[in-house]
């Protein structure tokens, strides 16, 4: 495919908008709607009552697999912009999201993924995967927390014990004593407050 | 040559037969395929932060039929006298070119590592993390490996990236510069006089390297 023509035409566009900026007739606008799709640079949104638009791109737009990103999209009413291409090829589920975006260590994304203690079914998946990634203390003290905000479900006593020692900081922020008792009690210093839980909520 | 599909099947394979979670860093043709810029590559380029990972990668490739091939006729003779040349893999039509450490003399720099494009994770019992580096480091490596038609994918980078960041590639290089890698100025600078040819490039950037290889 002509490199060029890719460029002149790369974005949102519509049969009417292509048609337009190429000088063609509609007909062969969806032609070379047609073609670009099947080259893998043009995906297609809405269609039926919607304006059916077309994602064009000079590179060829593969097919994701879901990552950290498209979980907590996909659950949490406050949506990220991914600052990286995150794919998982093989099992990976909100039990995985969660403990990745602790991982993060970024503020909007361990406040995005709070919503996935929602959709948790597999709690010692979770378990098994946070204490694999060493952040299981951090997992209990967001699920406390998330309870206090949203209806979700109790972890399993078993998996639940309070032996926590070292404070552990889940971003780079620190002190900031909005929930004193769920940071005493698993020593992990919670970044957010009553306004950044309610945003989410 | 190895398709996208192939890429994945592959890696979908290797992470069955590792004994350890590995990470490893992509770059040249696997990161391009993994951009979209191109269907096929002729080789897999990945570098492990270790000795370590790179032996159990190699274990794990090894049961799937690879075997060691050289790299004479793949690299220039001047680049396989470095010691960090690449261990080199075939089987068919597939084929590894594994580094440690070190793209020969260049280093994986922390803007490497903070930078990334996309990571891909493979998962099974163990799972295989490859972090695709950005843009201007696939320029930057693929002017020092200096293979065949590498210079042809750094042409195909530049011409579907409208917002290419020179400043961000010749900072890395000058980084690389003062971190060990004599080779990496001399690299950049003929690559972007070739370059030249095709695209715009503003002559500041040439400058700076210019006043690099001075200083040092």
């Amino acid at each position: 495919m002509n490199n060029t023509l890719l460029m002149e035409i790369e974005g949102l566009q519509t049969i009417k908008t292509l048609a337009d900026k190429l000088g063609i007739k509609k007909q062969s606008a969806i032609n070379l709607a047609s073609r670009l799709k099947k080259e893998g640079y043009l995906t297609t949104t809405g269609g039926g009552r919607k304006i059916r638009f077309y994602k064009i791109s000079t590179k060829k737009q593969r097919i994701r697999s879901p990552g950290m990103f498209d979980i907590i999209n996909k659950y949490s009413p406050m949506k990220l912009n991914p600052w990286y291409d995150h794919q998982v090829h093989g099992k990976y589920g909100p039990e995985e999201a969660l403990v990745d975006a602790i991982e993060t260590k970024s503020f909007r994304a361990i406040l995005a993924s709070l919503r996935l203690f929602g959709h948790i079914k597999d709690w010692k998946q979770l378990r098994k995967y946070a204490i694999k990634k060493g952040c299981w203390q951090q997992t209990l003290a967001l699920h406390e927390l998330a309870m206090k905000y949203f209806k979700i479900r109790k972890i399993p006593s078993q998996y639940v014990k309070e032996d926590a020692r070292d404070w552990i900081s889940l971003t780079q922020l620190r002190e900031r004593h909005n929930f004193p008792e769920i940071e005493r009690r698993w020593h992990v210093y919670i970044p957010f407050n009553n306004r950044d839980m309610e945003a989410i909520s | 040559m190895i398709t996208y599909e192939d890429q994945l099947d592959v890696f979908r394979l290797v992470v069955t037969a590792i004994k350890t979670d590995l990470t490893c860093y992509g770059f040249g043709g696997t990161a391009m395929m993994f951009y979209g810029y191109k269907d096929e590559t002729k080789d897999v380029d990945l570098l492990f932060e270790d000795d370590a990972s790179r032996k159990e990668f190699i274990s794990a490739i090894r049961t799937l039929g690879f075997e060691e091939t050289s790299p004479i006729k793949v690299y220039i003779p001047e680049k396989l006298r470095d010691k960090t040349r690449p261990l080199m893999f075939k089987k068919d039509d597939y084929r590894f070119d594994l580094f440690t450490k070190k793209i020969f003399r260049t280093q994986i720099s922390p803007r490497m590592k903070d930078d990334l494009y996309a990571i891909h994770e493979f998962r099974q019992k163990h799972t295989l993390t490859i972090n695709v580096l950005r843009k201007e480091h696939l320029v930057q490596l693929k002017a020092i490996t200096e293979r065949d038609k590498d210079f042809e994918d750094i042409l195909t980078i530049i011409r579907k990236e409208k917002r290419f960041d020179w400043q961000y590639l010749i900072d890395e290089t000058i980084w690389q510069d003062q971190h060990g890698d004599s080779w990496a100025i001399l690299d950049m600078e003929k690559m972007m006089q070739e370059l030249k040819k095709y695209v715009l490039i503003e002559k500041k950037y040439f400058e700076q390297l210019y006043d690099a290889r001075k200083k040092a």
